[in-house]
């Protein structure tokens, strides 16, 4: 009986059918907020108090992205977060390079002692800094400025990219490294040019992970650059609100915005971004 | 110029004669160890060593920058207040609820994903996709666009409930509503990850394993308990104190939903360190706060680190 059920059921779980409800469940619980927000920015604001609300744009309207560009400066949110995502990431890049090569390459006594480590640190509760940095940066005078996130961020991402290089450089042959030194390279010359180029997937991967985690942090902006000139854009989205107002299909056409840079990234380079998250393993 | 050397410049002496430049370009093991390692660890002790005691020092002090008066040794008056302050109290449970909610939560969300992504797609692309955008969507992001959604008169989940015959919910007046719809954005927001690491390991599980069941007439819940569940658990741990970590932090979410209303209803302790140390100022009482936090994550992570080397996942 248990088994005459239990095979029916693996039947029907295996089905064309299944499958397609299945993948439906997938893409609306993954996209249904994006979507929704994309369909919102096309709304005119006099649709939107409509009731019943609609869901596709009646009269579809370009006005909403004119005004979120105009109504505050969205350039230039959108410029703040972006250098501030690169340069952290570059950063976070050329410190977890050489620290992961030195994992991966080097007969360290205390390497376990120094995974511990960065695995302590990536679970470093980030909120707790806020209060000393906050002070410090306050007293250098760093409040609204781009190394005020730029350095904490490079820290936030450090560990996940240490994880997925040296896990990277561990699958590059050594040989290739003698190669390149008896040809006369310094060891510092092997890893720039033969293990870096050689492991640009991984470098790739972990710059993505490093670009997003910046891109997305708000408690940190949110504290310590106030200034409309210096905010990132998920600190700048807030200005779109009245005091009583809250123009939806503008926030709506901001966030698209805000969304598409990172969205393009995902999709071209998925496959990637997954095997670094999956393989750091660790933040999400 | 020429006289102290035969060589026409420091450049052209053969590698073995500069011994200086030897050591920093071809160093022994230990001091390339040293080298190479020297950036992350000034870069770690400016970045937590440094500010981790800072906030210890500073959480014993009287600081208020809104007073004018300079710092003063206060001993544990900064934590002496906490069991008196009513809002620490509120933020501290609806941190600890939002964590025993939302990481179980996620979990469950989390692994039926996986199991339906696992299944054999033609295109694996737009199920990759769905699980990817909401991991990259920023978490503020996703606090707005969730309050959206629950809004009283244009929301979303309020036209759903009238098309089925349900009166709409004024979701942000009410404590416990306004707590669940957070915990549901938060669940939405974490399961994506969730998934994608429950899915990696389940596509290391070998098909022999499950072959190997097939012919001992398992069927596909026996399997899931006897195979499935226990080959998924070092991942599964790891995954889950990471979102533990994260769940203790809470803060965009409830931050952009609700600002922490009605009241300090639902704030997060995140959310109070934020508002003592950026509005009020007082930097003493925020980073006594903040070094609950800290003890409440070293915790989580001590029992982290004890765990994975249980299960010898670290390597």
């Amino acid at each position: 009986m248990s088994t005459a059920v239990a095979s029916t059921l693996d039947s029907a779980l295996s089905g064309k059918p299944l499958r397609a409800i299945a993948a439906f469940i997938l893409v609306v619980n993954g996209l249904f907020p994006a979507l929704w927000i994309l369909l919102t920015s096309f709304k005119t604001e006099a649709e939107l108090t409509q009731k019943p609300i609609t869901w596709l744009p009646h009269a579809a309207t370009l006005r909403n992205y004119i005004q979120a560009f105009s109504d505050q400066p969205l350039l230039t949110f959108l410029f703040n977060s972006f250098m501030v995502a690169l340069l952290s990431t570059a950063l976070t890049l050329l410190v977890s390079v050489l620290a992961a090569y030195a994992l991966a390459r080097l007969n360290l006594r205390f390497r376990g002692l120094i995974m511990s480590v960065i695995i302590a640190v990536s679970t470093f509760p980030l909120v707790t800094l806020l209060v000393p940095l906050f002070e410090t940066m306050r007293a250098l005078n760093l409040l609204n400025s781009w190394t005020a996130l730029i350095l904490p961020y490079t820290v936030l991402s450090l560990p996940v990219c240490t994880l997925v290089l040296t896990s990277f450089f561990e699958g590059i042959p050594r040989d290739l490294e003698n190669a390149a030194m008896i040809d006369g390279c310094t060891r510092f010359g092997a890893l720039f040019r033969v293990v870096v180029p050689l492991s640009a997937p991984g470098v790739f991967t972990a710059g993505i992970l490093a670009f997003v985690n910046a891109w997305d942090e708000f408690l940190l902006a949110l504290s310590f650059n106030s200034n409309p000139g210096l905010r990132t854009l998920p600190v700048g989205i807030q200005l779109y609100q009245g005091e009583f107002a809250f123009p939806w299909p503008v926030i709506s056409a901001a966030l698209v915005v805000g969304i598409v840079p990172v969205a393009i990234l995902i999709v071209i380079f998925q496959e990637r971004v997954v095997s670094g998250l999956t393989t750091g393993g660790v933040k999400g | 110029m020429t006289t102290t050397s035969t060589f026409k410049s420091e450049a052209d002496r053969p590698l073995a004669r500069r011994p200086w430049l030897s050591r920093w370009s071809d160093p022994d093991d230990t001091t390339l160890a040293v080298i190479l390692l020297a950036p992350a660890a000034i870069l770690l002790s400016v970045m937590i060593v440094y500010p981790v005691s800072r906030l210890i020092y500073t959480s014993f002090l009287d600081l208020s920058l809104t007073s004018g008066l300079p710092a003063r040794f206060a001993g544990l008056a900064n934590f002496r207040q906490m069991p008196d302050d009513p809002v620490f109290w509120q933020a501290t449970w609806n941190t600890v609820l939002i964590t025993l909610i939302t990481v179980p939560g996620s979990l469950v969300v989390g692994f039926a994903l996986a199991l339906l992504a696992n299944l054999p797609f033609q295109m694996k692309w737009p199920v990759r996709l769905s699980l990817l955008i909401p991991w990259a969507l920023p978490l503020s992001f996703a606090g707005l666009i969730f309050g959206w959604f629950f809004h009283s008169e244009y929301g979303v989940v309020n036209d759903v409930l009238n098309r089925i015959g349900l009166p709409s919910v004024i979701w942000f007046n009410s404590p416990r509503l306004a707590f669940a719809a957070i915990c549901l954005a938060i669940i939405w927001k974490a399961s994506s990850f969730m998934a994608m690491i429950i899915l990696a390991g389940l596509q290391t599980i070998p098909r022999s394993l499950y072959e190997a069941a097939d012919v001992d007439g398992a069927g596909r819940v026996r399997r899931f308990f006897e195979i499935t569940l226990p080959l998924l658990k070092p991942t599964i741990v790891v995954a889950l104190i990471f979102r533990t970590i994260t769940a203790l932090q809470t803060f965009d979410i409830p931050y952009m939903m609700t600002g922490g209303g009605p009241g300090t209803e639902t704030a997060t302790l995140a959310m109070y360190i934020h508002q003592n140390t950026v509005s009020f100022l007082d930097l003493g009482y925020g980073s006594a706060l903040a070094v609950v936090m800290f003890g409440l994550s070293m915790l989580v992570t001590a029992l982290y680190l004890r765990m994975i080397r249980g299960s010898g996942a670290a390597s």
